[in-house]
């Protein structure tokens, strides 16, 4: 029998590999697909994936490299790399970093003049602005819809960590931008079949609720779940400072939607809430008196 | 000059008559298609990862093609002793040190080729435009580095024992050189001396071949690079090319045929 | 008459690799002349030193010390060897290549014109029976077919010179006798040829002269018809006399 050459062969089962890893991931998807009623208030529940059968718990690593990557796509390769942010000087993970406005801004350059010749050199041939997909990228022609080239990386990420809520979170929020709310309806769904109670993904799920769908019903609902589960956490979670701000904003969104509503007891109830945590406490108790002066005159 | 390009044209009959050239473009091809195949968020139009993949998947074989294939010309010839009647007829060492550099290259050159060829088709059906020029640039500068890397590896036959051993050493090399080549600056600024000197001299002195990767600019449409700098860069390969020339020419001339 | 091929006090020393300096002659003070036109034989046992010597002549090694030319131009030039054509021992050609496109190869290094290249492509797979074999890589080749490529490259050039290194090493009688054919027509050419072999039965028949070197030394030199009578014996028996063979005696 004539033999198979060993290239062919390396080549059929590679093939083979990555079949079964398209066919299985969808199907993996299925399996996860109905919530169970049981596990909602149970630990965030962990899902067997192909990624955990094939990477272990370096699955996260992965995951946090698709977040980054994510993030290299939406600033069209301008990016600082491990050895760029060891300058403590350039604080590139500065959370407020580009979030006020979509402008670029060359006060964020993190790699500052060149030191020779060569790197002089070299930054011609890299991205050396630093510009966001969402205002135009290099080309500076708003064409928003190029931010969906993040997606991608946001779906894998949540594929390898589906514990990874920031994910869900800024991929939803971008798929609203790009005038998809059913996707991101869907993609929060996933988030919470993987992580059931997460309050921060029923938070946005309920302003998705109201900004997209306009059902206010749904998305008071939805802020009514995530305050049951963030109440339903121990002492010392609702402690931290991540989760004080969840809860304030929660209880804004629900007071928001009582006074628009009309009901003014139950916004002075929420905005209650708001200012145990508010770290604006007299605004808030602005806000409470105005609603007690409509609630006596009874608007 | 006819002798070089004569066995320049034995390499690129090599190179399409062996298998690993249609290996690798068949391993490229299925999987970019099997990664643009998976549809995210229902939308049929997300093309940069794909356009990622398939230049990091183009840039691994072309890597792997021109080292393979630069790595085991002299050491072939001196094995298989087809040396002997080819230094029989009028051709010096370095003739044949310059008919093989050259027949890698065009042989890499035109491998590269029919593997931009599949990209320019498979990012257009997905884009519906085409930044030729900017594909082309990108190919120029791609084929200008295979000729630091055939160059290096031609050394490296010299050098080393084994082909595999070349082939190792050199492809880890060049993978270092790519992904860590332009931070090493960085590297000798946060440390102390001599060490800081030492990284610095490295620096210098290794061919910068992430110089020529333009893919982060093709993937995020950055446009052209500069034709000035391109030149600068095609100068400073050429030099780096020369060098490894020389240097495999002086190994070459005083080693045995056996 | 002018020496088409002269060596000149030619040593050759291979100089050992270890910690150990050892330094093994190959070739002493050879001195020898081939003239134009003739069949030269060129005999010695086992590591005598006659690949060496072809070696040398053909440019793969320096020598040590003394010269040798080609046509009068030192073999270190790679114009010496424009003229000469070269079949290895070991016949290995480009096995992913055809014949034809192996002769085309050598046809190119020597700079002819594609059209007398094409010509004489022909001529030569006709004169060594490879007409039907032309096509096919020479993967597929016998190793009679592979010697007989290596004739056929040998004279792609239609060499003044042809230098042989154990021309029918491996093959069968009829390929001997083609061998010992296209020798014979290129002496009526007026080619001159120069070649190593251990059939020493095939250099009594076709050789004007030979040479026999022993340890690198240069024995004897001289008409084949007058060696043999000088010694009254054949040229076996004046092979192994001068290499001094002593046959072992019964016991």
């Amino acid at each position: 029998m004539k033999k198979i050459p060993t290239g062919w062969l390396l080549a059929l089962l590679l093939t083979l590999c990555f079949t079964l890893a398209t066919v299985f991931v969808p199907r993996v998807g299925w399996w996860n697909a109905v919530p169970r009623a049981a596990d909602w208030n149970k630990a965030q529940s962990q899902s067997d994936n192909v990624f955990k059968l094939l990477f272990g718990e370096g699955r996260r690593l992965f995951a946090n490299e698709m977040f980054v990557m994510a993030d290299v796509y939406f600033h069209s390769g301008y990016y600082p790399s491990m050895f760029d942010r060891q300058d403590t000087d350039r604080d590139v993970a500065d959370p407020a970093h580009g979030q006020a406005d979509d402008s670029d801004s060359t006060s964020d350059d993190f790699l500052g003049p060149p030191p020779d010749w060569l790197a002089a050199l070299e930054r011609q041939f890299v991205p050396n602005r630093h510009t966001h997909l969402s205002s135009g990228g290099p080309s500076g022609h708003v064409k928003e819809v190029e931010v969906q080239e993040i997606l991608p990386w946001l779906k894998l990420a949540t594929d390898m960590n589906p514990q990874m809520i920031d994910s869900y979170t800024v991929g939803a929020y971008w798929l609203r931008r790009l005038h998809k709310p059913e996707q991101a309806r869907d993609f929060l769904f996933e988030g919470l079949r993987n992580n059931p109670g997460n309050t921060e993904l029923l938070l946005d799920l309920g302003q998705l609720y109201l900004d997209d769908f306009h059902d206010t019903n749904k998305a008071r609902n939805t802020w009514l779940a995530a305050l049951r589960c963030w109440q339903a956490q121990d002492d010392n979670a609702k402690a931290s400072v991540e989760n004080k701000r969840l809860y304030g904003a929660i209880t804004m969104a629900l007071a928001h939607q009582a006074q628009v509503a009309g009901d003014w007891l139950q916004a002075i109830k929420y905005l209650e809430m708001v200012k145990q945590v508010s770290p604006y406490p007299d605004a808030i108790q602005k806000q409470i008196d105005e609603a007690e002066k409509k609630a006596a005159g009874g608007q | 000059m006819n002798t070089i390009w004569a066995l320049a044209g034995v390499v690129i009959k090599e190179l399409y008559r062996r298998k690993d050239f249609y290996v690798l473009l068949v391993l490229t091809v299925l999987l970019t298609i099997l990664a643009g195949s998976v549809v995210f968020f229902q939308d049929p139009n997300i093309v940069r990862y794909i356009k990622d993949l398939c230049m990091f998947l183009i840039w691994i074989s072309s890597l792997l093609i021109a080292i393979t294939m630069a790595a085991r010309q002299i050491p072939a010839e001196r094995e298989n002793r087809t040396i002997f009647p080819l230094l029989a007829k009028p051709v010096t060492r370095g003739q044949v040190i310059l008919g093989k550099f050259l027949g890698c290259w065009l042989a890499s050159g035109a491998a590269l080729v029919v593997f931009y060829l599949f990209f320019a088709v498979l990012t257009g059906t997905r884009e519906h435009y085409w930044p030729v020029l900017d594909y082309v640039q990108a190919f120029l500068l791609q084929w200008i580095m295979l000729g630091i890397v055939t160059a290096m590896t031609l050394l490296g036959s010299i050098l080393f024992a084994a082909p595999s051993s070349t082939v190792t050493i050199l492809f880890i090399v060049a993978a270092g050189i790519l992904f860590l080549g332009r931070h090493l600056n960085t590297v000798a600024l946060h440390n102390p001396e001599p060490i800081r000197s030492i990284i610095y001299t490295i620096y210098f002195i290794i061919p910068h071949l992430e110089l020529f990767d333009v893919r982060e600019r093709v993937v995020n449409d950055w446009g052209l690079v500069s034709w000035l700098a391109c030149g600068l860069a095609t100068l400073y390969a050429a030099a780096y090319t020369g060098l490894f020339l020389l240097l495999t020419w002086l190994g070459f001339r005083r080693k045995s045929l056996t | 008459m002018d020496a088409i091929l002269r060596t000149e006090n030619l040593c050759v020393e291979y100089r050992s690799r270890g910690l150990k300096l050892e330094i093994k002659p190959a070739l002493k003070e050879l001195s020898f002349s081939v003239h134009a036109g003739e069949v030269f034989g060129f005999l010695g046992p086992n590591g005598a030193g006659k690949t060496t010597t072809i070696n040398v002549l053909l440019g793969f090694i320096p020598p040590t010390s003394g010269v040798a030319y080609l046509f009068g131009i030192d073999v270190r030039q790679p114009i010496a060897r424009q003229r000469i054509g070269y079949l290895p021992e070991m016949t290995y050609y480009y096995k992913f290549l055809t014949a034809e496109e192996l002769l085309r190869f050598y046809a190119r290094i020597f700079g002819l014109p594609s059209t007398e290249a094409d010509q004489r492509i022909d001529r030569l797979l006709k004169l060594v029976e490879l007409e039907t074999a032309r096509k096919r890589l020479i993967k597929t080749y016998s190793k009679g077919m592979q010697q007989r490529v290596g004739i056929a490259q040998a004279l792609i050039n239609d060499p003044d010179l042809l230098i042989l290194d154990e021309p029918t090493s491996g093959l069968d009688p009829l390929g001997r006798m083609k061998v010992r054919e296209i020798i014979q027509r290129l002496r009526n050419e007026g080619k001159t040829v120069f070649f190593s072999s251990h059939e020493l039965g095939e250099v009594e028949t076709i050789c004007d002269r030979v040479a026999i070197i022993n340890a690198g030394e240069l024995k004897v030199l001289g008409r084949v018809g007058e060696l043999v009578a000088q010694h009254g014996a054949n040229l076996e028996k004046v092979f192994l006399d001068i290499i001094g063979y002593q046959p072992q005696t019964a016991l």
